[in-house]
């Protein structure tokens, strides 16, 4: 890979979630040189982790992993995993300057067969942030099994430098001696496509998030029904009961003044019934029901994809969650404004999932020289022509893609992409200025 | 004759596997004749087992290629590439679908699941000994792009493309462009005036030497196919009793950006048609922004309470529109907060089937909540009820939101809030054959992978014509439309499917059967040596197979579905 790395692009692409991938692919397609750079260790973001996506039900990785693929053979493409933009910036017209910091990964990517002895060996355990904290991992790794690049990580701060890996490697491709690489590069046009971060349940005490075991994420429930998914089947983690009385809590950090973001999230409707009717095919015995304030299923397919959840049996309560407690034997009451009747109920159900909204990812503007790049109200990278020109930032040359910009689902993700790389390109046809 | 074959039967992560035993079914086809590998796979279409496909090849030897996997509508082309990747001829992989057809159709019998399934991967190992190489055609493509509409979407997507050094028609019906988009005054979320917008993107592209606008004009006929369409437009005269101009051109990629129309109501829904004072949303935006003066009125009436209905026309569970149409809740509030703010005395009541002001929208649907606006809602099952009482306009509801309670609100003014529905007129589509979804509105080949792409090949879609969309949404989905049919004729040069009709000449005696069977006018008639037989058209012909069976004298083969490798597909099935 080292000897495609050149000094000069046409365009860097930061993120290579869903709508970066989309947006780096459109440009290198067109013929231009595309440096796509990703602080994970895996090209795909949030999306190549997902089960199914709504409302065709298609399988996630099955869209994901042959873009990903895609992207990452394609020649107009150079890809830096594990790796930070630290600053950025504009000398001119179609002239910028990027700061890289790429952090060692202690993995010669090109001689690792992911063979996972490495694995094997290695006497570390910690808890797996890519099934978000459904199981442990160890210090040696590969990220997940459709990880591209697929191959093994040193996670070095939980590394005891014991050498067992090294040890036991047969092609030698682990090696601590690797340092961080420090880059400056130049190129003619950005895309940012930094994507979002998932809410913090934390901030909601009430809900008993890391308190109660069996009140988990939206995020930690996607992977249990993912194809490569921990468990298998579906679990509660208190007492690994498979679970038979399932409440989604919606809104939970969304449309919400007390933790500071009265926005709507836009997807965790949708996500949550696309759950729903993927547990009631799971576990056909099994009840699930949604706690929602309104069903927002504004999308093409969706409002049909919510009456068929309603046609599967799917319980939908209108009704604001108050406050989750747990009884002794793992399940919890919960305490709801029920709108139907018009007081206030409870429920017991034996495992909660709290359908945690969309949070921007402002660190963006950091890398810019001060106060260039404009956030919006909720630090989302400002849209400076939203209706005539939605990807376009306050800095000319610089556009932005997917949720880096507000929350929106994969379909609107792929066409703000489009809409980016279109922008870039017509930006880098503009007869250059002397 | 294959004697080298590969197997790669996927488990597509438990979308397969969960319901046919993939073990199973790779050791039921392991000893084919000429199968000389089979192995599953978690994921076919990772980077790693493509990687592992292409290394067997090389290292087995392998002369055909085949997954057992998912539709062939989604990864066929995936596959097409690894093995020509692997130095093979593209067009000798097959494809079995054992996903659609087997595990996802018979989830409730495992054992017949993979039965079925065993069957399809024996069928597809008999085509694949059969499978000859083909090679694909080339073309010189037009490089002048069309885009049918001149709203806001088939703007912005003729200012991208121009942006992009290609040449662009822009062919709009109205006299005027802009479409809905100028007929609206100030905007949701900036504010700015919908026909501002749409002058300053006009403005954009009038006067570029690249971009050709032709107003009150319409595409009457099409034919052809990517790279090469011939288009008809009719022009209006420019005076009354003069003939319309008549114009035949070019093009190598079309974007269709014909975008909706409004609602309309049903005589008497709602009271509509029945009193002066039921009026639609944008009948009262326009209202809203041409009033001046600190009083709203209306055929001389003064407009105190304002009464919205919402989902007028939109998800209606046993009506022609289950869909949401979108953008009717954040306008239909964004109007009644500029009303609120712009006469005295307003009072708004939204009865509403659950407010749909999703993202950042939600802090109008707020900002109204404060400003004292009163929001009931109501089911499906129990739809409001208008009536006069006292001289006085009544509206019933129930209300969900005060535990079913049956209330009644005066209006001055009742406001439908309707929402978008295809175009009633549908000639565009019907010429150039692009299929529409149950909404009635054109689909696109896939909603994550070809979003703006239709299954007639050079053909995008832009804005609402594929689906509903505010005005954001069309130009993103437009500027994606023109990207797409750049990159598809950008090169100057095409590249065909070679799987295409082939007529044997000798055996032809022209009966004209194939000419009336195939949908694409591919088919025609020429003398060759003193003889009529029937000629294809390689770059039309779209191999889809309808003239191969209706030929009395079978004359005719399809290229990579030839007589040979079906019949041996269904010894095998049957």
């Amino acid at each position: 890979m080292e000897e495609r790395i050149k000094i000069e692009y046409d365009a860097l692409v930061i993120g290579a979630g869903i709508a970066g991938g989309e947006a780096a692919l459109n440009l290198a397609n067109t013929g231009y040189k595309v440096l796509l750079v990703e602080k994970d260790h895996s090209l795909g973001g949030k999306m190549i982790l997902l089960s199914k996506v709504f409302p065709t039900l298609d399988c996630a990785a099955c869209i994901t992993t042959p873009k990903v693929s895609e992207i990452a053979r394609h020649k107009n493409i150079t890809i830096f995993t594990e790796s930070e933009v630290t600053h950025v910036s504009k000398r001119g017209q179609n002239n910028f300057t990027a700061e890289i910091t790429k952090k060692p990964r202690y993995v010669h990517v090109a001689d690792c067969t992911a063979c996972q002895l490495c694995e094997k060996a290695c006497p570390v355990n910690v808890t797996d942030e890519y099934q978000y904290g459904l199981i442990g991992r160890k210090a040696a790794f590969i990220p997940f099994s459709i990880a591209n690049p697929k191959a093994a990580v040193i996670d070095i701060e939980n590394c005891t430098l014991c050498g067992a890996c090294e040890r036991v490697c047969p092609t030698h491709c682990i090696d601590f001696t690797m340092e961080t690489e420090l880059y400056e590069l130049k190129m003619k046009t950005v895309i940012l496509a930094t994507g979002f971060r998932l809410f913090d349940p934390l901030e909601i005490p009430r809900y008993g998030y890391g308190q109660y075991k069996n009140v988990i994420t939206s995020m930690q429930m996607e992977r249990e029904i993912a194809p490569t998914r921990p468990y298998n089947t579906i679990l509660r983690p208190g007492d690994g009961k498979v679970p038979d009385k399932i409440a989604y809590v919606l809104c939970t950090g969304s449309r919400d003044n007390t933790v500071g973001n009265p926005i709507c999230s836009q997807i965790c409707c949708m996500y949550s019934i696309k759950q729903a009717q993927l547990l009631m095919g799971a576990l056909p015995m099994a009840d699930v029901t949604i706690y929602y304030i309104n069903i927002r299923s504004f999308g093409k397919g969706f409002e049909e994809f919510y009456q068929q959840a309603k046609g599967m049996g799917v319980n939908f309560i209108k009704g604001k969650i108050g406050k989750i407690t747990e009884k002794e034997n793992g399940n919890l009451i919960l305490r709801y404004e029920d709108i139907s009747s018009g007081v206030v109920s409870e429920a017991e159900h034996d495992m909660v999932v709290l359908s945690v909204g969309v949070q921007s990812n402002p660190a963006v503007s950091n890398i810019f020289d001060a106060g260039s790049l404009k956030l919006d109200f909720h630090r989302f990278v400002a849209q400076k022509d939203l209706m005539g020109s939605p990807s376009k930032t306050s800095i000319d040359g610089v556009f932005v893609a997917g949720t880096a910009s507000g929350p929106m689902d994969i379909p609107d993700s792929i066409l703000s992409a489009g809409s980016a790389s279109s922008e870039a390109i017509s930006y880098l046809s503009q007869p250059q200025q002397q | 004759m294959k004697e080298r074959i590969g197997v790669y039967v996927c488990h597509c992560g438990g979308n397969i596997s969960d319901y046919v035993d993939v073990e199973k079914v790779c050791r039921a086809v392991e000893n084919e004749d000429g199968v000389v590998l089979a192995r599953t796979t978690l994921f076919a279409c990772s980077d790693s087992n493509q990687n592992e496909m292409i290394n067997d090849i090389k290292e087995h030897n392998l002369d055909g290629v085949i997954v057992a996997s998912c539709s062939p509508k989604l990864h066929l082309a995936t596959f097409r590439n690894v093995t020509e990747r692997g130095e093979l001829n593209k067009y000798t992989y097959v494809h079995a679908n054992i996903r659609e057809q087997a595990s996802w159709a018979h989830s409730d019998d495992k054992t017949g699941a993979t039965e079925k399934a065993i069957h399809l991967v024996k069928a597809a190992i008999a085509k694949s000994r059969y499978a000859e190489p083909l090679y694909p055609y080339w073309f010189e493509a037009e490089k002048t792009i069309a885009v049918i509409g001149g709203g806001i979407a088939g703007m912005k997507a003729t200012a991208s493309l121009a942006d992009k050094n290609s040449n662009v028609v822009l062919i709009e019906k109205e006299s005027r462009l802009g479409g809905h988009t100028a007929e609206w005054g100030s905007l949701a979320m900036t504010d700015e005036k919908g026909y501002e917008l749409t002058e300053r993107i006009a403005g954009d592209i009038r006067n570029r030497e690249n971009i050709f606008i032709l107003t009150g004009a319409e595409v009457i006929s099409t034919k052809g196919s990517i790279g090469n369409f011939e288009i008809r437009i009719r022009k209006k005269p420019q005076k009354e009793g003069d003939p319309s101009e008549i114009m035949v051109m070019k093009i190598g990629s079309i974007v269709v950006a014909t975008g909706y129309d409004h609602y309309s109501p049903k005589d008497g829904e709602y009271g509509f048609g029945n009193s002066d004072w039921v009026i639609t949303l944008p009948e009262f935006k326009k209202l809203v922004d041409s009033s001046t003066g600190k009083i709203l009125e209306y055929k001389g009436m003064r407009i105190s309470n304002v009464v919205y209905i919402y989902c007028v026309g939109s998800r209606q569970a046993n009506g022609g529109n289950s869909y949401c149409s979108r953008y009717c809740c954040t306008s239909a509030i964004h109007t009644a907060i500029e009303a609120k703010k712009k006469f005295n005395g307003i009072v708004n009541i939204h009865l509403n089937r659950g407010i749909r002001t999703y993202g950042k929208q939600e802090l109008l649907y707020a900002e109204s909540l404060q400003m004292g606006d009163l929001y009931l809602q109501f089911n499906e099952e129990s739809l409001p009820k208008i009536f006069v009482k006292k001289q006085k306009m009544v509206i019933a509801v129930k209300d969900i939101l005060s535990a079913g309670k049956e209330l009644e609100v005066e209006a001055d003014l009742v406001v439908l809030v309707t929402g978008m529905v295809p175009r009633s007129d549908r000639s565009v589509g019907s010429m150039l054959k692009l299929p529409k979804g149950r909404d009635g509105f054109y689909n696109e080949v896939h909603m994550k992978l070809r979003p703006v792409e239709t299954v007639i090949d050079g053909v995008t879609i832009a804005g609402t014509c594929q689906g509903p969309k505010n005005i954001s949404e069309s130009v993103n989905s437009a500027l994606s439309a023109a990207t797409k049919s750049y990159s598809l004729i950008s090169k100057g040069t095409l590249e065909t499917e070679p799987i295409i009709a082939k007529i044997d000449q000798e055996n032809c005696s022209w009966c004209s059967k194939c000419l009336n069977a195939c949908p694409f006018d591919a088919i025609s008639k020429e003398a060759v040596h003193n003889r009529e037989v029937a000629i294809v058209n390689a770059s039309v012909c779209k191999g889809c197979g309808m003239c191969t069976p209706v030929c009395p004298v079978d004359a005719i083969d399809l290229t990579g579905y030839s007589s040979k490798e079906m019949m041996s597909m269904i010894d095998v099935l049957v």
